[in-house]
């Protein structure tokens, strides 16, 4: 069966994603591409940020593009696949997953809704991702899963620390990777994932869980406001240099 | 930063005798103090092991490790850190006995000796307090093994001298290792940012939305070299518990950093990770 998936969302987050499934040799549409119904499409692959009202919104619009059984994979970074599968009819085609390092990590995290519990064809469905040469790691339904909170967690503790001017961002990355062999410092993590990605895991735990420990510090949405969100803009914690423009005539 | 003269240690055990290590291995003469011969011997008995391990990689001569050897010298007697001009103190960690010690100390060295204490949980301003010269006080943190590990943070107190400061991040290159200037705060950096890396593998756990080999897999493969589980297994499951109620109990009960239940009963049960034999992966699930 020839591979197509239709990819919504915004930002960085897409193009990273686009990349991973055309090295795959995968084909991909976007909804602007995809304005008639294409019974062709094998999976809907959502990585929408921003206010739940507009991930709602978008999938919405998405899943009328594409047959009632097509496998729909939502980046579960800050809303659980439960509450996904909630918004769409026929809930039980809906996966959770993590978007972020999707070409470096060589396993993709996948979370199960509870409309799926019982669903031979959503375990089906899933192996798609093997196809895409992922091992699947299957999951409970939390936002954020593994990786993206984890990380999420020590970026928010980096920057409680850095507002509290314990040590410079340098020392709080250096000290990271060096006492205890972390492959990049927090704030870098957070440069390369997005300030505003980091926020989003945060917000969607502290929602969720209801627990103080998930509060955003105060620094991350202040950058998130000031548009620091990174390597994407070119400032986070750190500048970058903008890549060289092509020379003038 | 003058090589000539001798550097101090208090405390011969496991942090001890690789701080002195590290100190003979950059060149400065090491006066190695604890209670007695015997934790003394101990602790010259735990360089020698390491140095003969570096012998036998073909990443030290003999004559190398001769003179390392020769460079540390061990005395049960305050007295003869005298002529020091750093002190790293590394006694058990227990605030009394760290604030006694450093109030004889001070009686015995020098005015512009720098003492240093390589607590890794308990406060360098209440430490340094102890003394008449709080400011030539502050803290440095090696990490275990001191002989492999690079890092160092570097702790001012309340009232830590700027100078003090950059004496100390120059003193920690001259051994080769990377400093970081860190505030007096809970679990400096490093316990405290890893602290989630840990609490949130246990959550995640607890709640089922993983179990241990999957938290360590995934996190492994997002390009960790360690997921929580296994780390914990090497570095002891009590030791990674303390670190949690310590800086829980340092901020006051902050909801971040509060264990996990699951970290007591691990420890309550003797599974302390490699070094009891059972741990996250040893025992049967």
């Amino acid at each position: 069966m020839k591979n197509k998936v239709l990819l919504v969302g915004e930002g960085p987050i897409v193009s990273d994603t686009m990349t991973f499934f055309q090295e795959k040799g995968v084909e991909v549409v976007t909804l602007e591409q995809a304005d008639n119904a294409e019974s062709d499409i094998t999976a809907v692959v959502d990585v929408i940020t921003g206010s739940v009202d507009h991930k709602r919104e978008g999938l919405i619009q998405a899943v009328k593009m594409v047959p009632v059984d097509c496998p729909v994979f939502t980046s579960a970074l800050y809303a659980g696949a439960t509450r996904v599968a909630s918004w769409l009819e026929n809930p039980e085609r809906v996966a959770g997953f993590s978007p972020l390092l999707l070409s470096s990590m060589d396993r993709v995290e996948i979370s199960r809704p509870l409309q799926a519990e019982e669903s031979l064809l959503w375990e089906q469905r899933v192996c798609w991702w093997k196809q895409w040469g992922k091992q699947v790691e299957i999951l409970g339904d939390e936002p954020g899963l593994v990786f993206p909170r984890t990380i999420a967690l020590m970026v928010n503790e980096a920057a409680y620390a850095l507002r509290e001017q314990i040590a410079t961002a340098e020392d709080i990355d250096l000290a990271m990777k060096k006492g205890t062999n972390h492959p990049h410092g927090p704030l870098e993590w957070a440069d390369r994932i997005g300030v505003d990605q980091v926020v989003w895991i945060l917000k969607g735990l502290l929602e969720e869980t209801g627990d103080p420990r998930y509060r955003p510090a105060p620094l991350l949405r202040q950058m998130v406001y000031a548009g620091r969100l990174g390597r994407s803009v070119g400032q986070g914690f750190y500048r970058y240099q903008r890549e060289e423009k092509e020379p003038k005539p | 930063m003058d090589r000539n003269l001798p550097a101090g240690v208090l405390g011969a055990g496991t942090m001890g005798s690789g701080i002195a290590q590290v100190l003979a291995y950059s060149g400065y003469d090491v006066q190695l103090w604890d209670l007695s011969k015997e934790q003394l011997d101990q602790g010259m008995e735990r360089i020698q092991k390491r140095l003969d391990r570096l012998r036998e990689k073909g990443r030290l001569s003999q004559a190398e490790m001769d003179q390392i050897r020769s460079r540390i010298h061990l005395t049960p007697q305050l007295e003869d850190l005298a002529p020091c001009e750093w002190v790293i103190e590394a006694v058990v960690e227990r605030l009394d006995i760290k604030r006694d010690l450093l109030f004889q100390l001070e009686k015995i060295v020098g005015k512009q000796t720098v003492l240093a204490t390589n607590t890794s949980s308990l406060s360098v301003t209440s430490i340094a307090s102890s003394t008449n010269h709080p400011e030539r006080v502050l803290g440095l943190h090696f990490f275990n093994p001191a002989p492999v590990m690079p890092l160092v943070e570097v702790v001012s107190g309340m009232r830590t001298d700027v100078e003090t400061v950059q004496c100390a991040v120059q003193f920690v290159r001259t051994l080769g290792k990377d400093p970081v200037k860190v505030a007096d705060f809970p679990g400096f950096l490093v316990n405290r940012i890893a602290r989630p890396f840990h609490l949130e593998g246990y959550r995640l756990v607890g709640e089922h939305v993983a179990d241990r080999a999957q938290v360590d897999r995934i996190l492994r493969s997002a390009g960790f070299k360690m997921g929580p589980f296994e780390l914990q297994d090497m570095i002891g499951i009590d030791v990674n518990y303390a670190a949690s109620v310590s800086v829980y109990e340092g901020f006051f009960h902050e909801p971040r950093y509060r264990p996990h239940i699951k970290q007591r009963l691990m420890v309550e049960s003797g599974s302390l990770g490699q070094k009891t034999g059972r741990g996250h992966y040893s025992r049967e699930e």
